[in-house]
C-alpha cells in the first residue's frame, strides 16, 4: 500500500486537505500526523473481575480482589482468554481498571453518560456539552470531523427505530445537540462515500445537495451585502457556514482519488439489510477503517452494541437472537451460559479491535506507521455491569508509540472508590484532553458522594501524563 | 428518512480574519485630553513605569490595531469605575466626561467599540443608570434599533406546527412533544434574568441542524400525496418509528406530484408561492420567484418532479429568514429619523411578545384592513388577546413533564416563563445532590424524572401562576407571601370529599379485624366501601389493598392527622419532597409493603409522624415568605454542597436593586477554603475581607448572608452542619441511617444597601426582614419592570427608553399592582412601536 503522506504530498488533494486542518497540529504544514481516536463502547456493563490476565500471582490476585491500587508489566503475562485476539499487540496494550463514573446515568441505558461524563437521559436537555470524543475532533480537525457507528437498540428504553438508518447516536456535538449514528455498513458506505459513488442515484442525489447549497449560499450572500454592522452579521455568519460546507464538499471532491482508493472493498453480505450483529460489527469496522485511513476522519465514536440490541450471529449459536438484557440477568440461551455469551462477544469484539490495530499497522505514515498516532478504547457505556452502579468503568486500551500518555503494556488498577488518589472517568477524559492540546482545568460532571471522602476529584491524572 | 448532508456533520470553524500589513496612520491625542492623561495616567502608565504593562504616552506610535485594542481597555476602565484606582487621586467629573468621550468617539469613528457591543448583552443591562431612566434624564423620543431576533425554541416549534398547517387536537398533541426528525436548533443560555435577547446571530451549529430539519420536514409535507390512494397499512416507512406524517399535501405540490405530464411553469410558481406562504409568512418577491423557478427546473430536470420539488422545499426551509423574527420597520422614517413597524411586522411583534404563535386571525385582518396603525390599535389587540383564554393557552414548560406530572396549562405561558427567567429557579434542575445529605429525601434528576427540583419548579411556577392570575400587588405577592403550594394534586373540593371518604372507612373498619382477616373484612363491608368512589374497591379481589389502605388511614386519621390525598402505593408515585419546605414527611413508597400481600407492615416498622396534609392551597409555611425563601429558588442560589450566600446576594443585588457586580477577574482563583471548624459563612468571611475582593463581595455577601436560615436544599435551620469527616460523630449506612455531624448555630444577620430609601437601608436580622423591607422599595419594583422590559423588547435598555419606563411603571401604580398593565404600557410604547 502506498504511504498516505507520499500521496498528500504528491497529490492535489495534499494542498486541500492540509488546509481543512488547523495549521498548528496540521499533518500537511508541520509534517505530523494527526493523532486518531477510536471509543469502541458497548453495554450490559464490563465485569472488572474477566480484565484481569489469569497469569497474575496470589498477591496480585488478593490485591485485585480488595481492589487496593498496583500496576503492572504485561510483559510475560498470559492475556484472559477473551483478549487472546490481541495478544500481538502487548506493547501497545494497557488495561486500566478501578475509574469511577457515579456522576453518569449508568444501570440499563446511558445515552451520552459515558462519553459525556453527565447524567444524561432520554431528553436531548439532559446533553450538558460536547462528548470527549467530539473534543478530541475539535484538536485533529478533519472532513467529516466525527464518525458515529452503531449496532442501534430496538428494543430496551432506549430504541431507535431501526436498526439500519441514520437516527441519534451517543455522542453529543454540543449542548443539547445529540450527534446522528449511522446504523449499518451499507448506509454508512453510502454516505460517507457518496462522492465517489458508482450508483447513479447516489450521484444525483449528491448533485441535488450541491445545488441546493450553492443557491443559499448565493441567496444569503446577497442578503447580507445590503446590510451593515451587528445585522450584516446575523445573516453573514449564515451565509459564511453554508459556503465552509460547500468549501468542505470541495475539498472532499478533491480527495476523490484518495477515498476511492480506501473505499472499504466489503463483501456484499455486509451490505445486506438482514446482516447479522456480528457481521454488521465486522462491516463497520471496515466502513471505520476506510473513514480513517482515507484522511475523512480523525475520531470516530463506534458502538458495538447497546442492552437493546438483539444480537445474532454469535459463535455457535449463530441462527439464536440474543436478548442481551435476558444476559444480562444471567438467563442460559440456546444452551449457551450467560456468562460464555458474554464471552464470546466480547471475543469478537478484540478481533475487530485485532482487525483495526493490525490494518492500521500496515499503513506508512511518517517514520512509522498510522498506527503509531492512533488510540483506541473499548469501554463499557454504563459500568461494570448489567445493573451497574458506577463504581468501575473498566477500560482495554491500545495505544500506538506516538501516544502522548504514559501507558502501554501494562496493567493499572487505580485507588478504589473513595480511597485517597482515587480516579474518575472526568479524571481520565481531562488527562486525554490536556495531553493532546485542550488545557481544560476538568472535563465533567463530579461526582458529589465522592466529596465525604474528601477527595479532590478535578484535573488529569499526573502519572498518565506522558 | 434521508439525510443528505450527513458527510458535512462538522463544526464550522469561523473565518479567520488575517491581520493585512498595517501602516502607522497619523495619529494625535487632542490638547486637552493630552493634559487629563499627563495630570491623572501618565504617572504609572509611562515608558518607566508601564504599570499593569500599560503604556499611554506613546499611544501615536502605535500600530491601528494595537491603538484600538489600548483604546478599548481604557474605555472599559473608566466607564466600570476600575480607573484611576481608589488609592490615587479621582478624575473631576469634567475631566471623565471628556475623556470617555473620546475614547468613544475615537473607537467608534473606527466602529471598534467593544463596550459598545458588551452593553448589547444581559448581564451589562444594568449598567445604564438607574435613577437616569426612572429619575433624571430628560425623555427622548423612544425606539428599537431596527433587526432580525432569532426565534426562540417554543417559536421554531410552532414555526414548524405551522408549515404542517396542524390544527385542534393534533396541534394540541405536538405543542407538547417535539417531531419524530426534527431537531430544535435553538437552545437559551442558562443563568437567571432574562435570556431571549435579539442579539444572537444564526451559526454553523443551527445550520447543521436545520439541514437535517428540512430533509425531514419536506419529506412529511409531501408524504401524503406520494401514498395518495394507498391502503394505510401498504405505505412504506423508512423507519417503523417515523410513521407521523400530515393527513394532506398542499394542493400546490400534490399537482405536481400527481402530474402525469412535465409540471407547467404555472404549477412550479404556486408551489414556490405556497411554500413562502407556509414557511416565511409572505409572497415572493419578483427576483425570488425568478430564481426559485430556475431551481426547481434545474432539480426537476436531474431527478423529476418529486425530488425536484422537495429540493425546492428545503432551500426555502434554510432561508435564514425562517429562523429570525423580522422587525426592520416602514420605508417611511418620522421626524426622528424612527420607521413605525409594518403592521405585518407588528402583528408577529405582539403575537410573539404574548406567546410562541403568529398572529391570530383577528390580528391579521387588523394588520391587513389597516387597523394595526395607531397607538389605540396596538393597545385594543394587546388588550383583547391577554384576555383571549384560549389562543396561546398551553404548558408552561413542556420540558418539565416526567412520566407521571405534566407541567401546568395556563392561557398565558409566556408571562410564567418571564417570572421563571426572572427569579431563575428553574436553575435548580441543574444542580446535583449527595442524596445521602438530604436523609435519602432528595431525588436528583435523572431518566423519566426530573425528580426533586422537577417538583420543586413545578410548585414554585404554581405559586407565580396564581400571583399572575390574580393579577394584583404581583411584585410585593411573589416576594412576600407566605402561601404556598405543595403536593396539590386536586381541587381542595374534591380533596376533602374524598378524605372524608377515607376517614368514613377508617372510622368504620378500625376496630375490626383488618390486620389479621383483612378477606373477611373486605367481603362483610364490600358494598359500604364501594360506595365510597375514592377506595376505588370493584371487588373482593384486592384484600392487600384494604390492609395498605388502613394502615396509612390509622398513620394519618388514627393521629388526628390528614393524609396526603393519593396512596403512597400507587403506581408512579414520586412525592417525596416535603421536607425540603422543612414540613414533615410524608410515607415512602414502599411503606405499606405491595398491595398483592396482606401482610400487615405495621408490626416490623416504626410508627412514624407524617405531615397533617392541608387539602386547601396555597397554604402558609412557617419561616418563609415568598420566591425568595421557596426551597426551588434557595436550590438553584446553592451550589452543590452549600448554600451558596454569595450566589443569593448577587441575584438580589442584579436582579431587584438594579446593582451591578463585575464578573470575578481572571487572576483571581475564587474558592471558598475547606475547613472542617468554622461554618460556609464564616470561610466566605474569610476568604472575601480583603480590600481587593470586598470591593465587589460588599455588594452581594450582605444580601445573601440574611438567607443563612436555608440550607442548600431550601430547608429552614437554625444550625450548620459541619460536614467534614473530623467532625463526625455517627456514620450512617447511607440507606436508612445517615451520617450525623456536629453543628454550629447558623448566623442570619446582614445589611441592605443600595435602595435609594434611607429608611430601608440597613441591618437585618434575616432573609424575612431583608425580604419585608425590598418588598416597600420603589427601586425594586422598577429594577423588575427593567427586566420585564428586557424580556418583552429583547434588549438592553436604552436612556431613549426612559419614557417607556416610567409608564410601564405608572401604570402598574395605578392598576394597583397589574403586570398586564405593564404588559400593555410595554406593547403600546414608542420603544415596541418603532425602529431606527
Amino acid at each position: 500500500m502506498d504511504s498516505r503522506r507520499d500521496f498528500l504530498k504528491t497529490s492535489l488533494f495534499g494542498i486541500g486537505a492540509s488546509a481543512l486542518m488547523n495549521p498548528q497540529l496540521s499533518w500537511g504544514s508541520e509534517d505530523k500526523p494527526p493523532m486518531r481516536f477510536i471509543f469502541m463502547h458497548r453495554g450490559n456493563g464490563l465485569w472488572p473481575r474477566v480484565m484481569v490476565p489469569p497469569s497474575f500471582d496470589e498477591t496480585l490476585q488478593k490485591k485485585e480482589q480488595q481492589k487496593s491500587a498496583y500496576e503492572v508489566d504485561l510483559n510475560g503475562h498470559e492475556l484472559p482468554e477473551w483478549m487472546a485476539p490481541l495478544s500481538n499487540h502487548v506493547d501497545n496494550l494497557t488495561i486500566l481498571q478501578g475509574l469511577s463514573g457515579k456522576m453518569c446515568t449508568v444501570g440499563h441505558h446511558s445515552w451520552s453518560s459515558s462519553l459525556g461524563v453527565y447524567k444524561a437521559n432520554e431528553r436531548v436537555s439532559s446533553i450538558k456539552w460536547a462528548t470527549v470524543d467530539f473534543e478530541l475532533a475539535k484538536l485533529f480537525p478533519s472532513p467529516v470531523e466525527h464518525l458515529e457507528l452503531a449496532c442501534f437498540p430496538l428494543g430496551g428504553g432506549n430504541a431507535r427505530g431501526s436498526l439500519d438508518g441514520i437516527a441519534t447516536g451517543f455522542s453529543a456535538r454540543g449542548p443539547q445537540q445529540p450527534n446522528y449514528a449511522f446504523g449499518s455498513p451499507r448506509i454508512a458506505m453510502e454516505e460517507l462515500f457518496k462522492s465517489v459513488s458508482k450508483d447513479q442515484a447516489t450521484q444525483v442525489q449528491y448533485q441535488l445537495d450541491r445545488m441546493v447549497l450553492e443557491f443559499a449560499a448565493r441567496n444569503e450572500g446577497a442578503t447580507a451585502r445590503t446590510l451593515v454592522n451587528a445585522e450584516k452579521n446575523k445573516i453573514q455568519n449564515y451565509a459564511n457556514s453554508i459556503e465552509a460546507i460547500r468549501e468542505r464538499s470541495r475539498k472532499v471532491d478533491a480527495m476523490a482519488e484518495t477515498i476511492r482508493k480506501h473505499v472499504p472493498q466489503l463483501d456484499p453480505k455486509y451490505l445486506e439489510a438482514d446482516i447479522s450483529t456480528f457481521d454488521r460489527q465486522i462491516g463497520h469496522a471496515e466502513v471505520l477503517l476506510g473513514a480513517l485511513i482515507s484522511g475523512l476522519t480523525n475520531v470516530v465514536a463506534f458502538t458495538v452494541d447497546e442492552l437493546g440490541h438483539a444480537y445474532t450471529g454469535i459463535t455457535g449459536i449463530e441462527g439464536a437472537t440474543v436478548n442481551m438484557h435476558d444476559v444480562g440477568h444471567g438467563k442460559t440461551i440456546a444452551g449457551v451460559e450467560a456468562a460464555e455469551i458474554r464471552k464470546r462477544c466480547r471475543t469478537h469484539h478484540m478481533k475487530l479491535v485485532d482487525t483495526i490495530v493490525q490494518r492500521l499497522k500496515s499503513v506508512p505514515e511518517g517514520d512509522g506507521t498510522m498506527f503509531d498516532n492512533t488510540m483506541l478504547l473499548y469501554f463499557p457505556d454504563g459500568g461494570e455491569t448489567h445493573h451497574s452502579h458506577g463504581y468501575e468503568f473498566p477500560f482495554v486500551i491500545l495505544a500506538g508509540d506516538n501516544t502522548r500518555l504514559n501507558i502501554g503494556r501494562r496493567y493499572i488498577r487505580l485507588p478504589n472508590y473513595g480511597d485517597a488518589g482515587h480516579k474518575t472517568l472526568g479524571n481520565f477524559y481531562t488527562t486525554l484532553l490536556n495531553a493532546y492540546g485542550n488545557p481544560i482545568e476538568h472535563y465533567g460532571a463530579l461526582d458529589v458522594g465522592l466529596n465525604a471522602y474528601g477527595i479532590d476529584q478535578t484535573g488529569p491524572m499526573t502519572k498518565l501524563m506522558g | 428518512m434521508r439525510i443528505v448532508f450527513i458527510i458535512f456533520i462538522a463544526t464550522l470553524s469561523s473565518v479567520s480574519t488575517a491581520k493585512a500589513n498595517e501602516t502607522v496612520e497619523p495619529f494625535a491625542v487632542p490638547g486637552p485630553i493630552q493634559r487629563i492623561l499627563q495630570q491623572s495616567c501618565l504617572h504609572c502608565h509611562n515608558g518607566e513605569t508601564s504599570e499593569g504593562q500599560i503604556r499611554l504616552d506613546s499611544l501615536s506610535e502605535l500600530q491601528h490595531t494595537e491603538r484600538l485594542e489600548l483604546l478599548n481597555k481604557a474605555q472599559d476602565q473608566l466607564f466600570f469605575g476600575l480607573m484611576p484606582p481608589e488609592e490615587a487621586e479621582s478624575l473631576m467629573p469634567q475631566q471623565q466626561t471628556e475623556l470617555r468621550n473620546w475614547l468613544r468617539a475615537e473607537l467608534q469613528a473606527h466602529n471598534a467599540s467593544k463596550l459598545d457591543d458588551k452593553l448589547l448583552y444581559p448581564s451589562y443591562g444594568n449598567y445604564v443608570d438607574h435613577d437616569a431612566l426612572f429619575v433624571r434624564s430628560a425623555l427622548e423620543p423612544a425606539f428599537t434599533p431596527a433587526r432580525r431576533w432569532l426565534v426562540s425554541p417554543q417559536i421554531f416549534h410552532h414555526r414548524v406546527m405551522d408549515i404542517f398547517q396542524l390544527t385542534d387536537r393534533e396541534r394540541t398533541g405536538y405543542a407538547t412533544r417535539s417531531f419524530f426528525g426534527v431537531t430544535n436548533p435553538f437552545i437559551l443560555p442558562d443563568h437567571s434574568g432574562v435570556r431571549d435577547y435579539s442579539i444572537t446571530s444564526l451559526d454553523g451549529g443551527h445550520l447543521l441542524v436545520m439541514l437535517k430539519n428540512a430533509q425531514w420536514i419536506a419529506s412529511k409535507q409531501i408524504f401524503a400525496a406520494e401514498n395518495k390512494g394507498k391502503d394505510r397499512n401498504a405505505i412504506i416507512y423508512s423507519n417503523k418509528q417515523d410513521r407521523w406524517f400530515p393527513q394532506v399535501t398542499p394542493i400546490e405540490f400534490e399537482e405536481i406530484i400527481v402530474s402525469v405530464t412535465e409540471p407547467t411553469e404555472d404549477q412550479f410558481l404556486a408551489a414556490i408561492v405556497k411554500q413562502f406562504q407556509l414557511v416565511l409568512r409572505r409572497p415572493p418577491s419578483t427576483e425570488e420567484q425568478t430564481a426559485y423557478l430556475e431551481l426547481i427546473k434545474s432539480t426537476t430536470q436531474l431527478a423529476g418532479k418529486t425530488e425536484g420539488l422537495r429540493q425546492m422545499l428545503v432551500t426555502v426551509l434554510l432561508e435564514s429568514e425562517f429562523l429570525y423574527r423580522l422587525e426592520l420597520g416602514r420605508a417611511k422614517e418620522d421626524t426622528h429619523g424612527r420607521r413605525q413597524l409594518t403592521p405585518h411586522e407588528a402583528s408577529f411583534a405582539i403575537s410573539y411578545a404574548l406567546g410562541d404563535r403568529g398572529p391570530d386571525d383577528t390580528l391579521l385582518e387588523a394588520a391587513q384592513e389597516g387597523r394595526l396603525e395607531t397607538r389605540e390599535d396596538f393597545k385594543r389587540e394587546v388588550t383583547r388577546l391577554l384576555a383571549d383564554e384560549n389562543y396561546y393557552r398551553g404548558q408552561i414548560d413542556s420540558t418539565l413533564n416526567g412520566k407521571h406530572y405534566q407541567s401546568d396549562v395556563v392561557s398565558h405561558p409566556k408571562i410564567i416563563r418571564f417570572f421563571r427567567d426572572f427569579f431563575g429557579y428553574t436553575e435548580s434542575l441543574k444542580i446535583f445532590k449527595d442524596v445521602k445529605r438530604s436523609e435519602g429525601k432528595y431525588q436528583n434528576p435523572g431518566r423519566g424524572t426530573h425528580g426533586t427540583p422537577g417538583w420543586l419548579t413545578y410548585e414554585a411556577d404554581r405559586i407565580v401562576t396564581y400571583h399572575v392570575e390574580r393579577d394584583e400587588d404581583v411584585f410585593n405577592s411573589l416576594l412576600t407571601s407566605d402561601k404556598f403550594f405543595v403536593y396539590y394534586n386536586m381541587p381542595q373540593e374534591q380533596g376533602d370529599q374524598l378524605l372524608r371518604e377515607w376517614q368514613e372507612v377508617y372510622e368504620h373498619l378500625k376496630d375490626t379485624a383488618w390486620k389479621t382477616q383483612p378477606e373477611r373484612v373486605l367481603e362483610e363491608n364490600l358494598e359500604f366501601l364501594k360506595e365510597r368512589k375514592g377506595m376505588r374497591i370493584m371487588d373482593n379481589s384486592r384484600p392487600g389493598e384494604l390492609v395498605n389502605h388502613m394502615h396509612f388511614f390509622a398513620e394519618s386519621f388514627g393521629q388526628g392527622r390528614k393524609p396526603f390525598t393519593r396512596i403512597p402505593w400507587s403506581h408512579g408515585y414520586t412525592y417525596h419532597h416535603s421536607p425540603f419546605y422543612s414540613l414533615p414527611p410524608t410515607p415512602s413508597i414502599g411503606r405499606y409493603g405491595s398491595w398483592k400481600s396482606t401482610r400487615y407492615e405495621g408490626d416490623r416498622i416504626e410508627l412514624k409522624s407524617f405531615w397533617d396534609y392541608p387539602t386547601e392551597q396555597p397554604f402558609t409555611i412557617e419561616n418563609r415568605k415568598g420566591i425568595l425563601t421557596h426551597p426551588a429558588w434557595l436550590i438553584a442560589h446553592s451550589t452543590n454542597f452549600h448554600a451558596d450566600p454569595i450566589r443569593r446576594g448577587r441575584w438580589i443585588r442584579e436582579k431587584l436593586l438594579a446593582g451591578r457586580v463585575p464578573d470575578v477577574p481572571i487572576t483571581v482563583d475564587a474558592q471558598v477554603p475547606e475547613d472542617p471548624h468554622h461554618t460556609f459563612r464564616e470561610r466566605v468571611e474569610m476568604v472575601t475581607q480583603g480590600n481587593e475582593c470586598w470591593k465587589c463581595h460588599k455588594e452581594m455577601n450582605p444580601l445573601g448572608f440574611a438567607f443563612e436560615m436555608y440550607d442548600d436544599f431550601g430547608r429552614f435551620r437554625t444550625v450548620e452542619k459541619l460536614e467534614h469527616p473530623e467532625n463526625l460523630i455517627k456514620s450512617g449506612d447511607g440507606k436508612g441511617t445517615f451520617d450525623v455531624y456536629k453543628t454550629t448555630p447558623v448566623v442570619t444577620s446582614g445589611s441592605l444597601t443600595g435602595t435609594g430609601t434611607e429608611e430601608l437601608d440597613g441591618a437585618v436580622d434575616n432573609a424575612l426582614e431583608l425580604i419585608d423591607r425590598l418588598a416597600q422599595s420603589d427601586r425594586v419594583r422598577q429594577s423588575i419592570i427593567r427586566h420585564a422590559f428586557r424580556f418583552y423588547l429583547g434588549r438592553n435598555e436604552m436612556l431613549s427608553d426612559a419614557k417607556t419606563l416610567r409608564d410601564a411603571d405608572k401604570a402598574y401604580l395605578s392598576s394597583g399592582g397589574s403586570f398586564k398593565s405593564i404588559i400593555i404600557s410595554l406593547l403600546t410604547s414608542d420603544s415596541f412601536i418603532y425602529r431606527k
